[in-house]
């Protein structure tokens, strides 16, 4: 019993431990990034590696999470003679929700990761040491523009995700099931919000952009300097951007709605 | 025995009553040491001795728990971040790897320190890594990446890199690991003369004895967290120290016991597994 107290005391002190050395770690990246206007090819450079790179995947993906929506939300409205508010229904749930939150979800794996990785096996290898000693600022120089590109290209993800995912959504609704292509269109055009509801993707989004860049940065700065320790970081990378994608995603919404 | 090698007043780097601990292990304990300006000094010890924890101690990778750690008058631990980065200017380091980026072709990983800290014009820029690249004698792979390299190579690159900012002094970590014995003799010529030439301080952590004594004007001997060993080339092959002798001609038993403390054997192999 005494022995299952003092790992469970343990293992909160080193996780308070290790979230203020989070916070204090990110603290100095976004005081890094006041640096990065000289540094803007670097930025460049990683919006091309995180965001770019990345775009097959959440492409491919909003197409079918859109035409999986054209289907079910067909397939329930119809049933109440409103198939004509098809895009409305897709528009809304991709802009409002599924638009953000698997972008940030599908980011978390393929960026995410491999920032952490990147990172991790840079300390693995000394290079981040090999600055430090050449009077270079690792948090400068490698971690700053990291964490920024992902901040820039999530929401940008984002909104492709969901203009690829109303597609998908109109090749199924209308290409396939038969809705009319003029409410299809008319009706999101007149439901869908800019501030209401396309912002608050935004919004989300460069939330998640934080969180998911925060997390991929810092598990891969403070990972354990083997081939284990890098395994083990990127493996929490992912979980932990997940969680807090998902659990972030409920307060956000609770916060725009008012209704918690 | 902590005491300074005889006619070193001039000495680049000083360590004085120094201690170093990792949580409750004891790494270094009432160490002082003075490096002489524009010689080669050695530092050897065991694997696990504390070698490279002074290396960073120097660098100001970290800080000790008591003493003194003085380089060129300037004590390292008192700096801040600023003037512990502007001192790093006139710091080389050879990590053991090489610690090349690995995203940056050669040229680019020598010209990696000028870009960050100097304005130089693209046409002087090249020139300057290209002299930096013949001293090594690596011009003709300026166009490889680090991958592309064989570890001794690596290390050549990494040493034209340490020497870019032309700095007053620089510390090899481990330098001659995993090498073959052409690359062996390659490093040990390049840190004598590059020593000679540029009149700067070298300062080699080693645990191989033959090419360190070769290229060093005074060595150090760690053990314990401490010195225990001193002097020229010369004067430690000839030490009556059973320690000395054993690290130097390579002993597998001696001072530094061959077998990990354990308990009694006869009991340990009779008792139950748990």
């Amino acid at each position: 019993m005494n022995g299952m107290v003092r790992t469970l005391g343990r293992v909160v002190v080193e996780g308070i431990e290790r979230l203020g050395r989070a916070g204090l770690f990110i603290f100095d990246v976004v005081r890094g990034t006041a640096e990065l206007r000289s540094r803007f090819g670097l930025v460049v450079q990683q919006i091309y590696a995180v965001g770019v790179l990345t775009l097959l995947i959440i492409l491919v993906s909003g197409l079918f999470v859109g035409m999986v929506l054209g289907l079910q939300g067909y397939n329930t409205l119809v049933k109440f003679g409103s198939a004509n508010s098809l895009g409305l229904l897709v528009a809304l749930s991709l802009v409002r929700e599924l638009g953000p939150v698997v972008t940030a979800l599908l980011f978390a794996g393929r960026a995410g990761s491999a920032l952490t990785a990147e990172i991790g096996l840079m300390k693995a290898t000394e290079q981040l040491a090999g600055m430090e000693m050449m009077a270079v600022n690792p948090i400068t120089r490698v971690i700053a523009p990291r964490f920024i590109a992902g901040v820039v290209a999530m929401p940008l993800l984002a909104a492709l995700f969901s203009a690829i995912g109303v597609l998908g959504g109109h090749l199924v609704g209308v290409g396939l099931l038969g809705v009319d292509a003029g409410p299809f269109w008319s009706q999101m055009q007149a439901g869908v919000d800019f501030y209401g509801d396309i912002m608050n993707g935004v919004i989300k989004s460069t939330v998640f952009g934080l969180v998911c860049s925060g997390i991929a940065v810092f598990e891969g700065y403070d990972a354990v300097p083997t081939s284990e320790g890098v395994a083990r970081a990127t493996n929490r990378t992912v979980v932990y951007s997940s969680l807090a994608v998902l659990g972030l995603d409920f307060v956000l919404t609770a916060l725009t709605l008012g209704e918690v | 025995m902590n005491t300074s090698p005889s006619g070193s007043r001039d000495a680049l780097v000083e360590i004085r009553n120094l201690r170093f601990s990792r949580g409750e292990r004891l790494i270094l304990n009432d160490l002082s040491l003075d490096i002489p300006r524009g010689t080669v000094t050695a530092i050897m010890g065991g694997s696990g001795s504390g070698k490279t924890t002074i290396l960073n101690l120097i660098g100001g990778r970290i800080k000790p728990d008591t003493g003194q750690v003085l380089v060129d008058g300037i004590s390292v631990p008192d700096l801040s971040t600023r003037e512990l980065f502007e001192l790093r200017k006139r710091m080389g380091m050879l990590f053991q790897t090489g610690a090349l980026l690995t995203d940056l072709s050669v040229f680019e990983n020598v010209a990696f320190p000028i870009r960050e800290h100097t304005k130089l014009s693209e046409t002087l820029l090249r020139k300057v890594v290209l002299m930096k690249l013949e001293t090594v004698g690596l011009r003709g792979a300026r166009d490889l990446m680090p991958s592309e390299l064989s570890g001794g190579m690596a290390r050549r690159v990494a040493l034209a890199r340490s020497i870019a900012l032309e700095p007053m002094m620089i510390m090899y970590d481990e330098p001659f690991t995993g090498l073959d014995p052409i690359s062996k003799g390659i490093i040990a010529k390049l840190i004598r003369e590059l020593n000679r030439s540029l009149g700067i301080t070298s300062i080699v952590i080693s645990h191989d004895v033959p090419e360190t004594c070769l290229i060093s004007d005074y060595a150090y001997l760690l053990g314990d967290g401490h010195i225990i060993g001193q002097g020229t080339p010369a004067e430690l092959q000839k030490s009556n120290s059973e320690y000395v002798r054993q690290f130097m001609d390579g002993l597998p038993d001696g001072p530094v016991p061959y077998e990990y403390p354990a308990g009694d054997y006869l009991q340990d192999l009779m008792e139950e597994a748990a």
